[in-house]
């Protein structure tokens, strides 16, 4: 059988096995790579295809098709276009404020040229719901956020039959920590929930009423992937109460934004979180999230080994591949075979899609990254089976 | 009344009910190191601790440090005019490059708990900045947060800066590094003193280090 490169993301999603797994770079802000490692990979490959970026903020490109081409990707990203007529605006070029009214920052001297958020609407003082409700929240059925989705979508499907992915930005976690300021919206959960949890409850309006538009805009029926990202988890656990915080106050939230999509669409649901998260692992399955991202096989209890072995049959995962050591600094050799071991852990059963832990970062070498992708596109499970 | 209910406090993040319970203890003539020791530090070893075995989180760590901060806030003044000494001085920051500064807030908030004198540098900090703190502050340790990969070779040159400051100027400080991407091996192969795998363990090298 001559597998589509859709049909072979799909059977991963449906935990079966196609011929080998299938391949994300780009399918979304956070499975893609740096603009600095872009360029070193551009030259590298000879590619002179202007860069053309996915995210400013993250400092993420959109890879060339001809690099997609190269090592047989099998997704291919569609996202809201650009708000406009918002109060985004650039203060200096360090320094960006968004629709939302963070204000976003980075330093010259940092290698990547990513942003952090320094200051929002919320930070400092006391959270309260009249804070919240007063607030000139932006509209989801801005005009911007469906420009050129459909047409992205008919450029995907005559290049040919890919899997596409609609990466819807924010959550209720990630941006709250934005507008809010990351250490007050922790301590809010403990200590001022109702107003946080109106907060929360705003964040999760814009972004189902933002996905409902986006996903018609697009044909709810060209849709197999939706993706958003959220914080979760640190290196060594979880950020905050998986048993108690969690469910009470998140998970509702979480479970409104999964159910609305899947209303709408046939598509797999993913959720992005670095670190920890496998104390999460049993709440996503119960809401209804079919993915898993990136897979931070580096923080704790986050083995892959382990996370097959208790969800495999329930959770696909995308990523793996260690972002922290052997991506940068292995030899190429080492990149390939930790690629090949975590096909043969992850990939066991289908279910799992290979990727970079996050965002190919600045210090990967450019033959580190077509060892791991040419290593993934050349195990088949063919091999797989036949080492076993 | 008693320490052990103003160690109670800070465990249930009662920023309000610590400040009172240690006047009353002071009303009550006991000693300010005691309350100090006993009420805050072993609390907040004790926070720590339960944040290493993961039954308690970073958000907790914050509203526990939140509560101790504001019984220090009554007790520094006083342990000022006892001529106390801090148990040593911290010169801490997030290295060049990055401006991640979470982990190193709760370092801070830990080590501060524990006695230490900290001076923050904050976030994106050059060597040389790191270098003129210890100098200013006569600082024992310098500890150094990061959170990106791409900041690692940073941390490295900075370890090696002080370690030549240390050598050819009147600088005699110590050196620890932490953050997600560093481990033991990483600290020890760009000549770091210490290590700490979280804010609990930084504490403990920190002591480590000044009592070696």
């Amino acid at each position: 059988m001559t597998w589509t490169h859709r049909e072979r993301v799909l059977a991963a999603l449906d935990h079966e096995e196609p011929d080998r797994v299938p391949i994300d770079l780009g399918a979304a802000e956070f499975t893609s790579i740096t603009l600095a490692a872009y360029e070193k990979l551009k030259r590298h490959l000879g590619v002179t295809t202007e860069t053309v970026p996915m995210s400013i903020i993250h400092s993420v490109a959109h890879p060339a098709e001809e690099i997609l081409q190269r090592f047989g990707v099998d997704a291919r990203n569609v996202q809201p276009g650009p708000y406009v007529g918002g109060r985004d605006h650039w203060v200096d070029e360090n320094c960006y404020v968004d629709i939302f009214g963070v204000t976003w920052k980075r330093t010259e001297k940092d290698v990547d040229q990513h942003f952090l958020h320094k200051d929002g609407p919320f930070h400092g003082g006391k959270l309260t719901v009249e804070r919240v409700e007063e607030y000139d929240w932006p509209d989801p059925k801005n005009t911007g956020l469906v420009a050129g989705v459909r047409e992205r979508v008919e450029e995907i499907k005559k290049l040919g039959d890919y899997a596409i992915c609609l990466y819807l930005p924010g959550g209720v976690i990630h941006r709250g920590y934005a507008m809010r300021g990351f250490e007050d919206y922790l301590k809010d959960l403990y200590k001022n929930p109702v107003a946080l949890c109106r907060l929360m409850d705003k964040l999760c309006d814009f972004w189902v009423e933002t996905a409902q538009t986006v996903i018609e805009a697009a044909g709810p029926e060209n849709i197999d992937l939706i993706y958003f990202g959220e914080d979760l988890g640190t290196q060594d656990g979880c950020m905050f109460d998986p048993d108690t915080i969690y469910p009470e106050y998140i998970k509702p939230r979480h479970r409104r934004m999964v159910e609305t999509v899947k209303s709408l669409t046939g598509a797999k649901v993913c959720v992005h979180s670095c670190g920890s998260v496998y104390d999460f692992i049993e709440h996503f399955i119960d809401i209804g999230i079919d993915v898993l991202n990136p897979v931070q096989v580096t923080a704790k209890n986050m083995e892959p080994e382990r996370l097959k072995a208790d969800f495999g049959d329930r959770m696909c995962f995308w990523g793996g591949i260690n972002t922290q050591r052997i991506l940068p600094f292995g030899t190429p050799e080492e990149v390939a075979a930790e690629t090949r071991r975590i096909i043969g852990i992850l990939g066991r059963g289908g279910g799992y899609i290979l990727n970079s832990v996050h965002n190919i970062q600045a210090e990967v070498p450019p033959e580190n990254i077509v060892a791991m992708f040419d290593a993934g596109r050349a195990y088949t499970y063919e091999d797989m089976h036949a080492h076993a | 009344m008693s320490t052990a209910e103003i160690y109670d406090a800070v465990l249930t993040f009662d920023d309000e009910q610590v400040p009172e319970l240690i006047k009353a203890e002071l009303e009550n003539g006991v000693d300010v190191h005691v309350i100090l020791n006993q009420g805050l530090v072993a609390a907040l070893d004790e926070v720590g601790r339960r944040f290493s075995e993961g039954t308690l989180f970073v958000p907790e760590m914050l509203l526990a440090a939140d509560a101790m901060e504001a019984g220090l806030d009554i007790l520094r003044p006083l342990l000022t005019e006892t001529g106390a000494k801090p148990v040593g001085t911290i010169v801490l920051g997030t290295v060049k490059g990055d401006l991640h500064d979470i982990g190193k807030n709760l370092v801070a908030m830990m080590l501060e708990g524990a006695g230490f004198r900290v001076i923050d540098l904050g976030t994106d900090v050059d060597p040389g900045e790191f270098i003129a703190a210890a100098q200013e502050h006569e600082a024992d340790i310098i500890a150094m947060s990061g959170l990106l990969t791409t900041c690692m070779p940073e941390m490295q040159a900075t370890v090696q800066a002080i370690s030549q400051a240390n050598r050819t100027r009147n600088v005699n400080v110590k050196v620890m590094v932490g953050g997600p991407p560093i481990n033991q091996e990483f600290a020890n192969a760009i000549g770091a003193d210490g290590y700490g795998m979280d804010a609990p363990a930084a504490v403990a090298q920190a002591r480590a280090l000044i009592n070696a």
